[in-house]
């Protein structure tokens, strides 16, 4: 029996987990070889060409099956017979190969183990046809799919991925074939698991030397580059050796390579910080480059669904790679759907973003609240304050302390390239549709920013006023613009004595933002009495009872039960787990019963019972169509629970 | 192995006659009159050197390919052929023109025919021209061997007995394409389109005749690793020998032009064999098999990319060695082979099978 088990903590597909063979465990990702070698590389071969079949390994089972299969013992995982190169013939072949497959494994059900095995999928087989087949070996206890790359990034691995994107979710994902070091962090971010290194001993019989960005070929006319790790240390003069020598210095040369670079992957991956390594890599050629931007667009949801909604880093973000990061699209289209303006907001003040944040925390947003506060503070809360930014687009005050609003670098110049002029010209056309023709833009930017809402300027409908384009705007004058145009504008805010409303408007805004429209109504009722700062906490209490709390550092709310009772009729953010009473401090994917979909990693939910009564809140720790693929692993954190005998 | 459903052979028949594209329509016209090729060897002939002329017949190319099979997955010989057929005097003025080159050469000769498909198919080669060219032979005394080439279908008793009857004791040997012992390897990655049992009927029925038979074996089909291929050859040469054929020559795979094997190679999806891979086979096969059959190989592009090659360091080396194997059937000749390039064979041979990525880049 083979299983599969993911640990806690995604950073987009990229996971640790577990493959249970027998009685022996990989821990996942993890390097296999042609060379049984130390260090947790698993040793691979393939049957009849190999005598030594270590347990446990991945065999590989050719052509000519018929061979001993006593050699394999029952900790081997088998890769399934195929056909080199068949897919290329026609778009039909790939699926004639799963059901060879399948035949296969059906057929010789009585000495092969159906759970042990490893299906092949041609990179040319078509997408959309392998779901019925996959759920065929699904059911037969199959949970690893194999894929070979052929290293240069060309249209058949960019085609691997996106067939790795059909996989369920319960499986484990084997890239083969030639993958160099600085595609090991990108494969395990798009969900592989398991990395042939077959390239090290490759590159080694032609005298390469693998680095973390390009290759070294060791000849006599070019001076070695230095190398510090103890195979190359052994031999100070590299060109000296005899070729066997020389081979074998590569080879754990090269095998270390790829041991830093995993490693570096799972650290980075636990960190959530991959993505910032998948970016970097980006540029070490232009096929990795288009490699990975096509990936992005292409697999979008697929990367979405696992990548969690909060972070303990500052994102980086340094160019056009980062653009469509899912962290980013889904940012800019959660504003869209989720962010509805109060209805009192008859003033649009556009302001630029700045290097630190939140952004009221800066020196240039400082002054420009202090110059709202001296002109129109009793009605500020009438002014939907919107920051322009790129690549996240534009953000309302209300909403500059979520994730990754908050969260995120850019190398701040003050220009855009015209992509990111766009992004940010559609996020605000978007946004003034939100908003009643009536409503005045006040436009406080310059440069840049300025060229973001001249380009938008066409498809909004209401008027802007522009206070002081030509200048910086945090200068005395333009500050002074600034405070000529609010002041004008105080009989459009229709001044009374009300009173304001800005706490209110910011916490429904964040639970609209994280919970879906409508959350903010439910969570904070007219009759909520909050109380906090934002910088720090707010504390939401309904009839004396807390509910939520916003907590700025992670840029979320947290809820309390009875918190979670009142968003339930949401319908939304919901897990149900099989049973009435909770025990412990998480429940197992092997306990629930369902989820919403829209859960991803991270997310504060809701925990039902089977009878549909809110007895939890906590924490996902995988997203909501994993919780019910997985047989195995951590689902949920508990934050409270329901007292049992209570 | 479980049986390929048809539909994959009709894929495989399919892109073998898609691969020829247009150039069927591009074969150029020829003068039927002439032989396609000709060429004088020295050979060993009954224990003894002689002359051995070989002799490519001008005629409108194999049936298998010219129909709706699509032919074999590696061959063009039919774009060497003449578009339209070669009436029978049309062949016997090819025969008499490469006769000639014969004139004035001492006893023993031997005479290879090849056509581009089978000497034995009427189609090809019409009854009236058969009979000619054969009584023609029978005429000459100094002939002692002939060798013919067919596909198994036109190999039966009828056929031989009228080859034996005109060619009287003279040692004849039909060389036959087996290719692959392994049906399933013949019929998906080469499209033969004869099976292992047809061939060996052919075998036995040119027994009968006191007939020899040449298998042709293919080192590397397409579709196979590289170690698939080295087994499939080795078991090959093992399979014809048991069938009792009495000569052996393996023909590691060519690029040529306009077939699926071609299109699939300048995509990266099929490198020709290694050399060491022929080596290897050759070694491997002569120690299993029984010593009085020849096993033979004469690489064609040997060393080019479009042919068996190793790194290009060593190319040279290793063919003469395999030609020399031919002739002496001695495999000390490739005890003392070295070059580094037969690490990367080395990898080949396990990670194709692992990975099955074609390892077609270069070292
Ligand atoms: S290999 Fe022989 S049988 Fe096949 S197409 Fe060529 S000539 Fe015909
Ligand atoms: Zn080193
Ligand atoms: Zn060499």
């Amino acid at each position: 029996m083979t299983t599969f088990w993911i640990d806690r903590g995604h950073d987009g597909p990229a996971r640790t987990g577990h493959l249970r063979i027998g009685d022996s465990e990989i821990r996942t990702p993890s390097l296999i070889s042609p060379l049984e070698t130390e260090h947790g590389i698993t040793y691979y071969g393939s049957l009849g060409h190999d005598e030594t079949a270590a347990k446990p390994s991945f065999i590989a089972l050719s052509r000519r099956w018929e061979q001993p299969r006593s050699l394999l013992h029952d900790e081997n995982l088998i890769l399934l017979p195929s056909m080199i190169s068949g897919g290329i013939l026609s778009a039909s072949v790939g699926s004639i190969l799963l059901s060879k497959q399948l035949e296969f494994l059906k057929d010789n059900s009585d000495t092969l183990n159906p759970t042990r095995a490893i299906v092949r999928i041609d990179s040319f087989t078509d997408p959309d046809s392998i779901a019925s087949y996959l759920d065929s070996f699904g059911s037969l206890g199959v949970r690893i799919a194999a894929f070979a790359f052929d290293g240069v990034l060309a249209p058949s691995d960019y085609r691997n991925v996106i067939l790795r994107s059909q996989l369920p979710r319960n499986w484990a994902a084997l890239a083969l074939g030639r993958i160099e070091p600085p595609l090991v962090a990108p494969l395990h971010y798009f969900g592989f698991d398991l990395f042939d290194i077959g390239r090290a001993f490759e590159a080694a019989a032609q005298r390469k030397r693998l680095m973390f960005l390009d290759t070294e070929r060791i000849t006599p006319d070019v001076a070695p580059r230095y190398c510090s790790c103890s195979a190359c240390s052994a031999h100070p003069s590299l060109l000296g050796l005899a070729f066997d020598s020389l081979q074998d210095t590569l080879i754990q040369h090269n095998i270390g390579v790829y041991r830093m670079a995993l490693s570096e992957s799972v650290q980075l991956q636990q960190e959530n910080r991959l993505r910032w390594k998948i970016e970097s890599t980006t540029h070490s050629s232009p096929a990795m480059a288009s490699f990975m931007r096509k990936i992005d667009r292409a697999a979008y949801s697929y990367l979405e669904e696992y990548t969690p909604n909060n972070c303990r880093h500052t994102m980086v973000l340094i160019g056009p790679e980062s653009y469509h990061a899912p962290t980013i699209r889904r940012f800019r289209e959660n504003i869209v759907e989720r962010f509805s303006p109060p209805t009192h907001k008859q003033l649009v003040l556009l302001l630029p973003c700045s290097a630190r944040k939140p952004y009221s925390s800066s020196k240039s947003h400082r002054r420009f609240i202090r110059t709202i506060e001296s002109t129109i503070g009793s009605v500020r809360h009438r002014v939907a304050e919107t920051i322009l930014t790129s690549p996240l687009g534009v953000i309302p005050r209300e909403l500059e302390r979520v994730f990754p609003a908050a969260h995120y670098d850019i190398p701040v110049t003050g220009d855009w390239d015209s992509e990111e002029i766009e992004i940010a010209a559609t996020a605000l056309e978007h946004h003034m549709n939100k908003f009643g023709d009536d409503v005045v833009i006040v436009a406080h930017v310059n440069g840049g920013y300025l060229d973001i809402v001249r380009s938008a300027e066409d498809r909004i409908r209401q008027s802007i006023i522009y206070t002081s384009p030509e200048q910086p705007v945090t200068r005395r004058e333009s500050l002074a613009a600034l405070a000529d145009v609010l002041l004008d504008m105080t009989e459009i805010l229709a001044i009374d004595d009300e009173k304001r409303t800005e706490l209110d408007d910011h916490l429904r805004a964040i639970a609209d933002f994280q919970f879906g429209l409508g959350a903010g109504q439910l969570l904070i009722p007219d009759e909520a009495r909050l109380g906090g700062k934002l910088y720090h906490t707010v504390t939401c209490r309904v009839n004396k009872e807390q509910v939520c709390a916003f907590v700025a550092s992670i840029g979320s709310i947290s809820l309390t039960l009875a918190g979670g009772q009142l968003l339930a009729p949401l319908n939304r953010y919901w897990v149900r787990f099989a049973g009435r009473e909770l025990k412990g401090s998480s429940i197992f994917a092997v306990g629930i019963e369902d989820a919403d979909p829209g859960v991803r990693p991270g997310d504060e939910v809701i925990v039902l019972s089977q009878d549909d009564v809110v007895v939890g809140v906590g924490r996902s720790e995988m997203s909501g169509q994993e919780m019910c693929e997985f047989e195995k692993g951590h689902a949920v954190s508990l934050r409270h629970k329901s007292e049992v005998n209570k | 192995m479980s049986t390929i459903p048809n539909s994959f052979k009709d894929i495989i028949m399919q892109e073998s006659k898609a691969a020829r594209g247009r150039s069927l329509s591009k074969i150029r016209k020829r003068d039927l009159k002439r032989p396609a090729a000709k060429w004088v060897t020295v050979n060993r002939i009954g224990g003894k050197v002689g002359n051995a002329l070989s002799l490519v017949m001008l005629t409108q190319g194999c049936a298998h390919a010219r129909g709706n099979e699509g032919g074999c997955t590696m061959c063009s010989y039919l774009l060497d052929g003449s578009p339209k057929p070669a009436s029978a005097d049309e062949l016997l003025a090819q025969f008499d023109k490469a006769m000639a080159t014969l004139d004035n050469m001492p006893s023993p000769l031997a005479i290879k025919i090849y056509t581009s498909g089978s000497f034995l198919d009427p189609e090809e080669i019409p009854l009236e021209a058969r009979s000619g060219i054969l009584s023609k032979i029978a005429k000459d005394a100094r002939i002692e061997e002939v060798v013919i080439e067919s596909r198994p279908e036109y190999v039966n008793g009828t056929s031989l007995k009228q080859i034996r009857e005109i060619l009287g004791t003279r040692k004849i040997e039909i060389g036959i394409g087996l290719e692959s012992g392994n049906d399933t390897v013949r019929s998906i990655c080469i499209n033969k389109g004869f099976t292992r049992s047809d061939f060996t009927a052919a075998v036995e029925a040119a027994k009968e005749e006191k007939i020899g038979t040449r298998a042709y074996v293919l080192v590397k089909p397409p579709f196979l690793t590289e170690r698939d291929a080295l087994l499939d050859c080795v078991q090959t040469i093992v399979d014809a020998a048991q069938i009792g054929a009495t000569t052996i020559s393996i023909n590691p795979v060519n690029v040529q032009k306009h077939t699926l094997v071609e299109r699939l190679w300048s995509k990266g999806h099929y490198r020709p064999p290694w050399l060491w891979t022929v080596v290897d086979a050759l070694w491997r096969a002569r120690l299993e098999v029984d010593s009085r059959i020849d096993i033979i190989c004469d690489p064609v592009a040997s060393g080019r990319q479009r042919g068996p090659h190793n790194c290009g360091r060593c190319d040279s080396t290793v063919t003469k060695a395999i030609r020399d194997f031919s002739l002496s059937q001695d495999v000390q000749v490739f005890a003392d082979l070295h070059c580094e390039c037969k690490s990367l064979w080395n990898h080949v041979l396990i990670h194709e099978d692992v990975s099955l990525l074609v390892h077609s880049s270069e070292a």
